[in-house]
């Protein structure tokens, strides 16, 4: 049976290839991705827990808010990769160290 | 007229004279410091004719003559006392001997020092000092003010020897003023001691005053070198230790083995006229340190710890004469058998005869006039060819007859010829430290007979090196032109050797010049200690 | 005469003592100006006369003395002053009349020396330093002249200094009479120790000091002091050793030898007539201090001295050398009789042989005197002093010869001569003490007895050999010169030695030439207290005995070294041994001199290696404590601050890594902190 705790370990699982992802890939792209995972590894963990809120299932709603919020944080993020592609060259979060123009 | 002040400061005045004096004018420094040691010997002679024989001394403030006192400080040092330190100075029958050698024998180191090329300004300035520090010494009553003079004294001594000096100046220089300053500074600190132990008795404030601190009344019970007390330090008796360390302070001065290490390279390194005064003064202070400070202050302990002088001495005797004999370098040869023939002060003054103590007096004198000629004849003939080595000379008698002469009688005198003045102390020591067994004095009479090898000794070193250098025919190292450079002695060289001669061979036929002047004061230093035996 | 003889004794003495001392000063100032020696000839003329004078005031007179006060040393005055008794106008007599001649003969002996001014500057010093040492009347004094003694005969025997043989030979003088001057020396010590004064009247006058003292229960008391009893004898022995090496006794002898390096002039008056009679002298005034044992002692060492220079004179071939030990052994003699106790036969012999043995040496040097020209004039090299060189003189110098034989005869004691006398009163008193003391004693007069018949063999054997025969290298010289290679010794040479020929004849001494009891001398010495019984017989057999052994010795002499039947072995072990005297000398050099000098060597070795190196050791310490604290200063307390900074720097190097303006360390350190604040909670 699959109780509470494979979810959370998975949860936990793809919240750390998230995290790796965020900290170590020096592609702007691949850190949003890296975010998605970690914004997804807590939607499952809300999910997960909505078990103990059989009333209201407040846990499945704020997954539902979660994850519109996300897509919208995405379309921003991704944009704003854009602009910074468009503007370096380049979407390596370590050579984008200044913000005034050139 | 306060004569001893005017001893001590008049060359003080030179020294202004000639430190004012531009550059320009330096050959007149010498006729500056000529002329003053000339009226300071004036003086030390009214000194001697005036000097009253039947005046006791030693520990007795009313028997010394042409006292001045002063106060110079005086401090309120609350809790512990008022500081109180005179100016005082005055001389006895033992330092009074020793103020006319030093006037002599500076007037024969200014002689000396007639070609000194190198600044003459600094070179008599210093010496003027010198001059002073040592009248001062020989004069100071008040230990503090003795200390003051005894440290001034090394300062020019100093930079005579490390500016003017040979080669290894600066060795010899720092190697001399360590040694010195070494004794005196922990001289320094039984000094204090014995400023904390002692009370004027008319103040009844602590005091410097040596002539305070030789009487056991004015001693606190409870002090530190108290006499009724059991004061001890590293669990010796703490006069004892007093009066070792003051012992070993003017010991070194002295010198005796084997603290006597300074003194050849001293002796080799510096010029002519700072040997003349290391030899003729210097050492002397040594002696006169121990009879007027050890042995007056701490008599107790004098009459405790002779037999250790005495054996410090015959060693100093033979060794000193031993290693004279070894010597190639005739100065360094000078300066070894100066060790040796301090050595019979050293076993007169442990004797605590009266023979051997005016042996020891009149040994020292008579010291003081030989050694000043040996290293006056020594310089002769280095100021010709640059050269001391006893084996680079050989037949000099033909070619220098009146040095030949004048070094002959030199070192007869020296090796105790009877009539000359060192016969006359080295006889009466050996015949005081002899006598010291029938009197009581605790030293053995083999030492006498050490001591005397010694006289034997001395005879061959010197003979030894009359016949290497002198006679035998001519052969010099330098060949041609070492003999055209070898003249015989000038008229100033005369001058200056004649009469230090002359006053050997005087001495020598009427000791009784300095004995009259000695007998009252050793008599009472000798009953003084004798009460402690 | 009569007006004369009103002057004090006291003034003739001092003006006897003082003329050589002005003449001396003249010539110190003069210098080379002054070669003739008028003035020191005329000091000791003069000395001459008041010495007479003061001999005729005081012999057979009461004891005169005077003093005045010189010095208080303490609580001790010391007193300058003069003695005048028998044996002090006796030797103030003796010695410018012995010394008179040797002036005269000098005169023509040193002529054309460059350095005669000097020659009598010493000379008159060595006059003034002999008479004040016989009159003065105090220990101390006497030391006084006794060293300038020494000093004068230094500065004589080193005469031609550029001899390197003649300066060996004066330092070794010097030096071993040194040794003695510190037995002097610590006799005075003992002397004025035990009765605190050194005055010889105090001390050995009527009821001196010396008679009220004794031994008792094994502590020698005198009125002011008392010591051990081994301090009497140690006093003895140390006045004894002053003597052994001023008069050249065994193990002491050997400078006297060498001393022969100076001129012969010299020689007749010091090293053989006056100075090195000096110890006898000595002994003679401290006599009362001898007890038994150092008496025996002195007397032992005389004997061996006497026996072993009469060995050592037969294995020499320099005339001079054979004089030399001649001198030792017969001052041998003196000292048995000093330590028989018989001090005025001693002091009769001393008299004697001074004359007769300053003859001989004045003989020599006028036979040397020769030799010189002839090896100047020849051209060859040879040495003038070797016996070897001689021979048949007799034709060349019959005056010499005369006058050189009749010192012989009374150095070999034959009747009719002084020596006859004296020697005779030495060797049958000795035998008469032995008699006294028993069999072991017995051995000293059978020595003396050989040592004289030695005596007169070796004496005969120098005669026989230069004055005999041909001369020996006549071959040599012949082609060389005109007429004889020799000639007789000048007036000036011969007067002086006529006179002290005259003075080796019995009637000057004694009008009975064959008992010397009857001698003017030793009635004047006034020694009558002999402690032996006198014995008859030794009287007539001990003189006939050395008569006999003379005569024989001389008819053997005669055989071997005249009619050349020489029968011994040259190069046999005892000739060697007494031609190198015993081997004495290298012993000496070998132990004492080298001894010495290798102590002395290692002394300066310890000095600079081990003395001055502790010094330098302590150096080294104290600048390693100074360089061990510079070090700790740097890097223990300076590093500990330069730690503490170092460590701040670092933190914040490692921290300011966090604040590189990069996205994802930024990220990083959040997370890290995040855990560790997790880690906080879980675990704390």
């Amino acid at each position: 049976m699959i109780t509470l705790t494979h979810f959370l370990v998975v949860s936990a699982c793809i919240f750390c290839i998230g995290l790796y992802t965020v900290l170590s890939k020096k592609n702007a792209i691949m850190i949003l991705v890296g975010i998605e995972l970690m914004i997804n590894a807590s939607i499952l963990n809300f999910v997960a827990f909505g078990k103990y809120d059989k009333v209201s299932y407040g846990g499945q709603i704020f997954a539902l808010f979660a994850i519109v919020l996300a897509a919208a944080a995405v379309a921003v993020g991704l944009a704003l990769v854009l602009n910074v592609y468009r503007h370096y060259k380049t979407i390596n979060p370590d050579e984008i160290n200044e913000l005034k123009d050139k | 007229m306060p004569i001893l002040s005017l001893l001590i400061f008049l060359p003080l005045l030179a020294t202004a004279f000639i430190l004012a004096l531009p550059t320009r004018y330096k050959s007149s420094y010498k006729y500056i410091a000529l002329a003053f040691t000339a009226v300071q010997f004036v003086l030390a002679g009214i000194c001697y004719v005036h000097f009253d024989a039947s005046q006791p001394g030693v520990q007795d403030l009313g028997g010394y003559q042409f006292v001045e006192q002063l106060s110079w400080i005086r401090l309120d040092l609350g809790s512990i006392g008022k500081l109180e330190i005179d100016y005082l100075v005055g001389i006895d029958g033992i330092s009074m001997p020793l103020l006319l050698l030093s006037a002599f024998v500076m007037l024969m180191a200014i002689g000396a020092s007639w070609n000194i090329q190198k600044s003459p300004k600094g070179y008599f300035a210093l010496l003027m000092v010198l001059n002073m520090a040592v009248m001062g010494i020989f004069c100071a009553l008040d230990f503090f003010l003795f200390y003051l003079f005894y440290e001034v004294m090394l300062l020019p001594l100093y930079f005579l020897i490390g500016i003017w000096g040979g080669a290894r100046r600066e060795y010899a220089a720092i190697k001399f003023f360590l040694y010195t300053l070494f004794g005196s500074v922990f001289m320094l600190l039984i000094i204090v001691g014995l400023y904390f132990s002692v009370i004027n008795p008319l103040t009844g404030a602590h005091t410097f005053n040596m002539i305070y601190m030789m009487n056991p009344q004015n001693y606190l019970g409870d002090s530190i070198f108290g006499w009724d007390g059991y004061q001890e330090i590293l669990g010796i008796s703490a006069r004892l230790v007093g009066f070792v360390v003051l012992f070993f302070a003017f010991a070194i001065k002295v010198p005796i083995v084997p603290l006597h290490t300074w003194l050849p390279d001293a002796h080799v390194e510096a010029p002519t006229p700072v040997s003349i005064i290391l030899a003729g003064i210097l050492l002397k202070i040594g002696g006169y340190g121990i009879i007027r400070i050890c042995y007056s202050i701490f008599p107790d302990m004098a009459a405790l710890s002779n037999w250790w002088l005495g054996l410090i001495g015959v060693i100093s005797i033979i060794y000193g004469a031993l290693n004279a004999l070894a010597q190639k370098d005739l100065k360094r040869m000078i300066a070894y058998s100066s060790v040796s023939h301090m050595g019979f002060v050293l076993l007169g003054i442990a004797s605590l005869t009266a023979e051997g103590i005016s042996g020891a007096m009149f040994q020292m004198i008579s010291h003081g006039f030989l050694s000043a000629a040996l290293f006056f004849l020594v310089g002769v003939v280095y100021d010709r060819v640059h050269d001391r080595n006893i084996y680079s000379f050989r037949g000099l008698a033909q070619l220098m007859p009146k040095y030949t002469g004048y070094v002959a009688v030199a070192f007869f005198a020296s090796l105790g010829l009877p009539g000359f003045s060192a016969f006359i102390g080295e006889a009466f020591v050996i015949i005081g430290s002899f006598n010291a067994a029938s009197v009581g004095t605790g030293l053995p009479r083999w030492m006498a007979l050490a001591g005397s090898i010694g006289i034997l000794l001395s005879a061959a070193y010197l003979l030894w090196t009359l016949q290497r250098m002198f006679f035998g025919q001519i052969r010099l190292k330098g060949g041609e032109a070492w003999a055209n450079e070898l003249n015989d002695v000038n008229s100033r060289e005369q001058l200056i050797l004649f009469p230090t001669l002359a006053l050997a061979l005087l001495l020598g036929v009427m000791p009784s010049l300095l004995f009259n002047n000695l007998n009252a004061s050793v008599l009472n230093l000798v009953s003084f200690i004798q009460q402690f035996i | 005469m009569n007006q004369l003889a009103h002057i004090s004794p006291i003034y003739t003495a001092l003006l006897t003592v003082a003329a050589p001392f002005v003449a001396f000063l003249y010539q110190a100032l003069v210098g080379k100006r002054d070669q003739s020696g008028m003035i020191s000839l005329l000091g000791i003329v003069c000395s001459f006369i008041f010495g007479g004078l003061t001999w005729l005031a005081i012999w057979n007179h009461p004891v005169v003395s005077a003093q005045l006060t010189w010095f208080i040393i303490g609580a001790s005055t010391f007193k300058v002053g003069i003695l005048l008794n028998n044996l002090s106008v006796l030797m103030l007599l003796l010695v410018p009349t012995v010394a008179l001649p040797v002036h005269i003969y000098s005169r023509a002996y040193m002529k054309g020396d460059p350095g005669i001014h000097r020659y009598w500057m010493y000379l008159s010093l060595f006059c003034f330093a002999m008479l004040g040492l016989v009159i003065m009347d105090s220990l101390l004094l006497m030391y006084i002249f006794w060293e300038l003694v020494g000093f004068a005969s230094y500065l004589l025997i080193g005469f031609w200094f550029t001899r390197e043989t003649a300066v060996q030979a004066n330092k070794k003088a010097f030096l071993v009479n040194r040794i003695g001057d510190l037995g002097f020396l610590i006799g005075l010590a003992i002397i004025f120790t035990q009765f605190k004064t050194l005055n010889l009247v105090d001390l050995f006058g009527e009821a001196g000091l010396i008679y009220q003292s004794a031994v008792t229960n094994g502590q020698w008391v005198s009125p002011v002091n008392s010591m051990d009893q081994i301090w009497l004898t140690i006093a003895g022995l140390a006045f004894f050793l002053a003597a052994m090496a001023k008069s050249a006794q065994f193990p002491l002898h050997v400078w006297l030898p060498d001393a022969m390096e100076g001129p012969t002039s010299v020689s007749s008056l010091i090293h053989a007539a006056t100075m090195v009679a000096a110890g006898v002298f000595l002994l003679a005034t401290v006599f009362p201090l001898f007890n038994e044992s150092a008496l025996l002692f002195i007397a032992i060492i005389g004997t061996i001295t006497a026996a072993s220079a009469a060995y050592f004179a037969l294995g020499q071939y320099d005339i001079k050398r054979i004089l030399a030990f001649s001198t030792i052994s017969q001052l041998g003699f003196m000292m048995v009789g000093i330590g028989i106790g018989t001090w005025d036969a001693a002091l009769f012999h001393l008299v004697t042989h001074a004359f007769f043995k300053c003859l001989l040496f004045l003989s020599a040097g006028a036979i040397i005197h020769e030799m010189v020209h002839l090896k100047v004039h020849s051209q060859l090299d040879f040495d003038p002093q070797d016996l070897r060189n001689m021979g048949g003189l007799r034709k060349y110098m019959p005056k010499t010869f005369m006058l050189m034989s009749i010192a012989s005869l009374a150095l070999a004691g034959f009747p009719l001569t002084s020596g006859y006398l004296s020697k005779d009163s030495i060797v049958i008193s000795a035998y008469e003490w032995a008699l006294s003391k028993g069999n072991f004693h017995l051995l000293i007069p059978v020595i003396l007895v050989i040592v004289s018949i030695l005596t007169a063999f070796y004496i005969g054997r120098l005669i026989f050999k230069a004055f005999f025969g041909d001369f020996r290298i006549m071959d040599q010289v012949r082609d060389k010169l005109h007429g004889a290679p020799l000639h007789e010794a000048s007036k000036t040479m011969l007067i002086p030695m006529f006179l002290l020929g005259l003075c080796c004849l019995f009637p000057v001494f004694s009008l009975n030439p064959v008992s010397y009891h009857d001698s003017w001398l030793m009635d004047g010495l006034l020694l009558d207290e002999y402690t032996f019984a006198p014995s008859h017989n030794a009287h007539v057999i001990i003189p006939l005995l050395l008569l006999i052994g003379s005569v024989v010795s001389w008819i053997i002499g005669w055989k071997w070294y005249v009619q050349q039947k020489y029968p011994l072995n040259v190069n046999s072990l005892s000739l060697k041994a007494a031609f190198n005297q015993a081997y004495i000398n290298e012993l000496y050099q070998w132990i004492f001199v080298d001894g010495t000098l290798k102590l002395a060597q290692f002394c300066y070795w310890f000095d600079r290696y081990v003395v001055d190196s502790l010094v330098a050791f302590i150096q080294f310490i104290v600048l390693s404590l100074s360089r061990l604290s510079v070090w700790v200063d740097k890097h223990i307390v300076d590093g500990f601050v330069n730690a503490v900074a170092s460590v701040a720097y670092w933190t914040g190097n490692q921290v300011r890594l966090v604040q590189n303006g990069k996205l994802q360390t930024a990220l990083y350190s959040v997370f890290l902190f995040v855990l560790l604040g997790l880690i906080y909670l879980i675990f704390f």
